[in-house]
């Protein structure tokens, strides 16, 4: 995925109705490219197949 | 009280309840040992948010009376014990660690605490704690929590009033909430015992949510036993909790003897070996698992490959969910939160489908690896946090690029996350102590819905050694 650009993050903001500062922009910026980035390896896992739920661990829920 | 009063403060749980039960110490005058001590001690340490000398006094009045007629007494009756401020307690304002509910008053206790006063606790406050249990909080509300051993230092969070509390001896025991190590890294940085129990062993009802697949309730205690006590009184099903658990609650104190001979323990080489790990807390861990090798365990160094990677998918994950739990907030009270609480869910607000997707199916292959490590191996051992706890001052400040992010959430998060992740019950056992005098821990991590094994091989450790006797130069 590509880096977002401050202008990006603050639109999508803007189109959930979250109000933020332009300092707040520019951080939140900077947290969702790490983010990202950190998850980038998860791109090489066989994740195909996996289901993605939680996993509970009771083996007798009822 | 045939206990000095200062040492009254130190004495834990069980052995309180013993004098209790005995008749050799008084409720009402062990209440007040650390009342005087909150008073003394708490304006520095900032541990509560909320103290309750009229309310604790009285309970433990009634307890006394209870001891004197001969009443049946429960396994806390009398002792004094504190809850993170993230606990609804009836009647008592209960903030979340947030000017947003600073005036919150619940009008009833969450399961944990109403089975704590059943047990016979004496409630005494409410704890501070990282803005609504997120890590971050740059500027907290109602003072900065200090680490006791150094009040420069971090005390860990989110539960940083419990793990403050207890090391200090502002209470005999306390209670957090761990979601990815709110409970375990308080206790390693303050030198505590921290239980993190298996996701749905214990209620989560009157508990302010932050991720729903993995707040769990666990107390911080002085010692291992200490712990098993507090999980044998808040565990178990609950129906006003639908998810919480209806395997059967063994008797945990009872399992606590029978040492580890036998017990094969899996080292988890990337994250007891890794470059991200510090020399000295290292070297205790290892040292650690050596003594429970000459207690007769079988130890031996195992890789699971997606643990480091635990911090970045649990922030995925479990921010998505509390950015969920505050969408109304975030847009018509986004000035009342901490500048870093708002930030972290904005971010956590704005993380794409595709991404949050990938990580939960990743979520679901680390949960995988880590119970197939469980086929060869009873537990699995390694450092509750990367390093011992830093200065206050490395987490502050606005962060100025993304490699920043990277080394102040994801790295010590891969630490406490994957247990989290997969439901696991773990806990955090003092382990030493670094050259410059603060503490360090071993993190041991058990089966599903196995914290007798967990609390047995926690225990035969602590006996070995006296980390857990030392006392912090803040509390005296």
């Amino acid at each position: 995925m590509r880096e977002l650009t401050a202008e990006q993050v603050g639109a999508l903001a803007a189109a959930l109705d979250l109000p933020v500062t332009p300092e707040d922009v520019t951080e939140v910026t900077h947290r969702l490219n790490a983010l990202i980035e950190a998850l980038a390896p998860l791109a090489g896992l066989p994740l195909e197949r996996v289901e993605p739920v939680p996993g509970f661990g009771d083996p007798s829920p009822s | 009280m045939s206990a000095d009063r200062a040492d009254v403060a130190f004495l834990g749980v069980r052995r309180l309840a013993a004098l209790v039960r005995e008749r050799k110490a008084s409720p009402v005058e062990i209440t007040r040992v650390f009342l005087e001590r909150i008073e003394r001690l708490d304006a520095r340490l900032r541990a509560y948010i909320t103290v309750l000398p009229d309310a604790a006094l009285a309970a433990a009045s009634r307890a006394e009376t209870a001891v004197m007629r001969g009443e049946t007494l429960g396994p806390l009756h009398g002792v004094p014990y504190a809850v993170k401020d993230q606990f609804d307690t009836a009647g008592v304002r209960t903030t979340s660690g947030s000017r947003i509910l600073e005036n919150h008053v619940p009008a009833e206790d969450a399961t944990t605490i109403s089975r704590l006063n059943a047990a016979g606790g004496v409630l005494l406050g409410k704890l501070n704690l990282t803005e609504f249990a997120l890590g971050g909080t740059q500027q907290f509300p109602f003072g900065q929590p200090r680490n006791p051993w150094n009040l420069d230092h971090d005390p860990g969070g989110s539960s940083s009033g419990s793990g403050i509390a207890v090391a200090a001896g502002l209470c005999a025991a306390s209670l957090g909430e761990d979601t990815g190590g709110s409970v375990r890294s308080p206790a390693s940085f303050c030198g505590v015992v921290g239980l993190r129990p298996t996701w749905s062993r214990v209620s989560r009802h009157g508990s302010f949510p932050l991720s729903w697949s993995m707040d769990t309730p666990g107390p911080l205690t002085r010692t291992v036993e200490d712990a098993a006590c507090l999980l044998q009184a808040i565990a178990g099903y609950d129906a006003r909790d639908p998810l919480s658990s209806r395997v059967p609650v063994p008797d945990y104190t009872r399992a606590l003897a029978g040492g580890v001979r036998g017990l094969r323990i899996g080292i988890i080489r990337e994250l007891t070996f890794g470059a991200e790990t510090d020399g000295e807390v290292r070297e205790a861990v290892v040292e650690a698992a050596r003594r429970l090798e000459q207690l007769g365990a079988v130890t031996e160094e195992i890789s699971l490959r997606l643990v480091p990677l635990a911090g970045a998918i649990f922030m995925a994950l479990a921010d998505s969910d509390g950015a969920g739990v505050h969408y109304g907030w975030l847009r018509t009270r986004a000035a009342d939160y901490d500048q870093g609480t708002r930030r972290r869910l904005l971010t956590a607000s704005l993380i794409p489908a595709a991404i949050q997707q990938r990580a939960a199916r990743a979520r679901a292959l680390l949960r995988a690896e880590m119970l197939d490590a469980f086929v060869r191996h009873d537990l699995l051992l390694c450092p509750t946090a990367h390093q011992a706890a830093p200065p206050i001052a490395a987490a502050r400040g606005v962060i100025t690029s993304r490699h920043e992010v990277a080394g102040r959430f994801f790295t010590r998060r891969s630490y406490v996350t994957p247990a989290a992740l997969a439901g696991l019950p773990a806990i955090a056992v003092p382990c030493g102590f670094t050259r410059s005098g603060m503490p360090l821990s071993l993190q041991l991590i058990a089966r599903h819905f196995d914290e007798a094994t967990l609390l047995r091989a926690a225990h035969a450790y602590e006996q070995q050694c006296d980390w857990w006797t030392r006392r912090p130069p803040e509390a005296s």
